[in-house]
């Protein structure tokens, strides 16, 4: 009996070896391919949510950003290098974004980072990023990842799509301004940076403009029932409700706000973007909702990167996550071009001198001072029966000023 | 409180009622709290779906969901008894401590987590549409129809379940080897029997629960991770008895609704935590009181 048991721990124990040399070889044949000519190889990391509750945004990113490197080396890749991406997988948790920072920068030798479209994970490697002096360009849209409690730059921190802030009046605009809704009623995930962080905008320039916020609720992370809140915002009479939160969230959200008979309009981000409407799987629940999108799909700049994506990709339909990990890329390769140079350091100054850069997504330029996009308009979609109808670009009032 | 919170809460709690029953059936003979359980919701909810959209060429409907429903059972069964010789059997005949058991379980939970990943990536699915009407409106209160089904399932689930621990001969075996492994088979009884036939049952209950869990809340790899609804709600009913987990479950429905809608969804967890520990030390036997003190 004790001979056997001392077997068992052997083969225990070799399997466990086994395991880990099958692991180490798998790692080493991927990383092999690149290691054959690692001198004029580029990297530029990516930390991206590839199997977590974002994955859905992560592997789009990934997805255009590949599309976007493809179409770099074909013309000889930055500055005459051919790059590859590298991209490590956070489940959409900060630490394991931080650990995936760390590792692409000092292993890999990363000139620049693509930061997901997460602003928990932007907040959380933003200190890290600055001291490394590596750029991240993401589309984390809470504006404390770019600008400091300081009210200077991030150094090492870029935004590529509009600022919470901006985004946040957009839609508040809209509501008041267009579909001339004044009792407003809010529902956002407490626990979620990004939602947190379009609330206060919304609230302050919905306020100017004269409407009244009439009932605030919130949720945290692993509520997965909001019929209590949607009943207490169907009692507060709003005419309008505001629901920055998650794709996934808000596909829970849309079907119980028809259980809850809860009959108003949903105003909100680029989350409800396609695919979003067949997650639901119910056009009746599908219905009377209006966001913001950052592009318009008939754009020329954008069909072309459709199509390379759609080539390359098995004819898969590319979300607008994929535009913006595309835009992240050509923002990179620009900046480098600028500075003709790729050492991380010049990419940073190169990257706040962006200026009408032609994107996917629209006309980028990037400000100096808070390192976010400057004037960046969005398209307006309507959601109906499940289907979507785009209504044009908008602008609200004050934007208009500037 | 209105009516229409009341009601949210009791179809809340139905939904916790149909985690905690399973996990509290493993629990009752076991002794151990089987987190794989939440494993086993999420496998099945996926293979409920798969079934869902293969059967959607030839049915539609309330056929289509009860197919779904039977396909979702039948597999829970059949990962209930891959579960129980793959990761408890040895275990229980090599009469090791408890803590394996809870290891073990864990171990599974996560692993079905993640094959559930590998298969179908971690985006989240939906389930088709099986009803037309989604709300039942009587009295000015609005019940979404999956709660009210939700309610009628688990409380049929429930009954079925004692009547087969209380009227039937296999009800007994389990009954009695929940009291006493050891002189269950000095009697003569066959314990992995009677221990497999808990799991199968447990794990037809998974599959019902991941369903619902699913037409309710999306499906995505993490929906497992509900289980720790169904422990709190195990907690407070009393670990190991099975009318107690359902009351526990209604009563932790009622009370997050309430609270939710008194102090907020932010705070209202610590309140439910407060709550579970303030059982766990002054009344660890839960509401019904059964005795489980000498493996827990």
């Amino acid at each position: 009996m004790k001979f056997n048991n001392k077997h068992l721990v052997l083969a225990m124990v070799a399997l466990f070896v086994v395991s880990l040399a099958l692991v180490g070889c798998g790692g080493g044949s991927g990383g092999g391919g690149g290691a054959a000519k690692p001198a004029e190889m580029l990297v530029i990391g990516s930390i991206q949510d590839m199997s977590g509750t974002t994955s859905v945004f992560g592997n789009a990113v990934t997805r255009g950003a590949e599309v976007a490197i493809e179409k770099l080396n074909a013309k000889g890749g930055i500055n005459g290098k051919k790059i590859k991406l590298v991209t490590l997988d956070t489940k959409g948790d900060p630490k394991e974004a931080i650990n995936a920072y760390n590792r692409l920068v000092d292993q890999e030798k990363a000139i620049a980072v693509l930061g997901p479209p997460i602003s928990n994970i932007g907040l959380a490697i933003a200190p890290i990023a600055n001291s490394k002096k590596v750029p991240v360009v993401g589309s984390f849209i809470d504006p404390r990842v770019t600008v400091g409690q300081d009210g200077k730059p991030q150094t090492a921190m870029f935004l590529m799509q509009p600022s919470s802030v901006q985004y946040a009046e957009i839609m508040a605009g809209y509501a008041v301004e267009k579909l001339g809704l004044k009792k407003i009623a809010i529902f956002y995930n407490q626990s979620n940076a990004y939602s947190v962080s379009l609330i206060k905008p919304f609230k302050e320039y919905a306020e100017s403009l004269g409407a009244k916020i009439v009932i605030e609720e919130k949720y945290t992370k692993d509520d997965k029932d909001y019929k209590t809140q949607l009943a207490k915002i169907k009692e507060s009479g709003a005419d309008v409700l505001y629901a920055p939160n998650y794709t996934q969230e808000l596909v829970i959200l849309f079907k119980q706000r028809k259980q809850a008979g809860v009959n108003i309009p949903i105003v909100d981000g680029l989350d409800l973007a396609a695919p979003f409407a067949q997650n639901i799987n119910d056009p009746e629940a599908a219905d009377n909702a209006f966001f913001a999108n950052n592009f318009s799909e008939k754009e020329p700049q954008l069909v072309e990167v459709r199509n390379a994506y759609k080539a390359k990709y098995n004819n898969e339909e590319p979300i607008n996550k994929a535009y913006l990990g595309y835009d992240k890329i050509m923002l990179i390769a620009e900046a480098a071009k600028k500075m003709n140079s790729t050492k991380p350091e010049d990419l940073i100054k190169g990257l706040e001198q962006i200026k009408d850069m032609q994107g996917a997504t629209g006309v980028i330029t990037l400000s100096p001072k808070t390192h976010q996009p400057v004037g960046l308009s969005m398209v307006i979609f309507k959601m109906e029966k499940g289907k979507y109808i785009e209504v044009g670009r908008y602008v609200p009032e004050k934007h208009k000023k500037l | 409180m209105s009516i229409q919170q009341l009601l949210n809460g009791v179809s809340l709690g139905s939904v916790y009622a149909l985690i905690a029953v399973g996990f509290a059936l493993v629990f009752n003979i076991l002794k151990f709290s089987n987190f794989a359980h939440g494993g086993v919701m999420t496998l099945t909810a996926y293979i409920g779906l798969a079934a869902s959209l293969f059967f959607s060429r030839w049915l539609s409907g309330l056929p289509l969901f009860g197919a779904t429903l039977v396909s979702a059972a039948l597999a829970g069964a059949i990962v209930g008894i891959v579960l129980e010789r793959m990761a408890f059997r040895r275990i229980r005949n090599n009469n090791s401590p408890v803590i394996y058991y809870f290891i073990s379980s864990i171990t599974m939970g996560i692993l079905m987590e993640n094959i559930v990943t590998i298969f179908a990536s971690s985006t989240f699915y939906s389930y088709p549409k099986f009803f037309e009407l989604s709300v039942v409106e009587l009295f000015h209160v609005n019940i979404a129809l999956t709660d009210l089904l939700m309610l009628v399932f688990s409380s049929t689930a429930l009954m079925i379940l004692l009547w087969v621990l209380y009227r039937t001969k296999i009800g007994l075996a389990i009954r009695a080897l929940s009291f006493d492994v050891n002189t269950a088979n000095l009697m003569g009884m066959d314990s992995n029997r009677v221990v497999m036939a808990t799991f199968i049952a447990a794990g037809i209950l998974g599959g019902v629960a991941g369903v619902f869990l699913g037409i309710n809340y999306t499906l995505y790899p993490q929906l497992g991770q509900l289980i720790v609804k169904g422990f709190i709600a195990s907690v407070i009913g009393g670990l190991g008895s099975i009318t107690g987990a359902m009351i526990g479950a209604v009563l932790l429905g009622v009370l997050e609704v309430t609270l939710i809608s008194a102090v907020g969804a932010g705070i209202a967890p610590v309140f439910v935590f407060i709550i579970m520990l303030t059982f766990l030390l002054v009344r660890p036997r839960g509401i019904a009181g059964v005795i489980v003190q000498e493996k827990a």
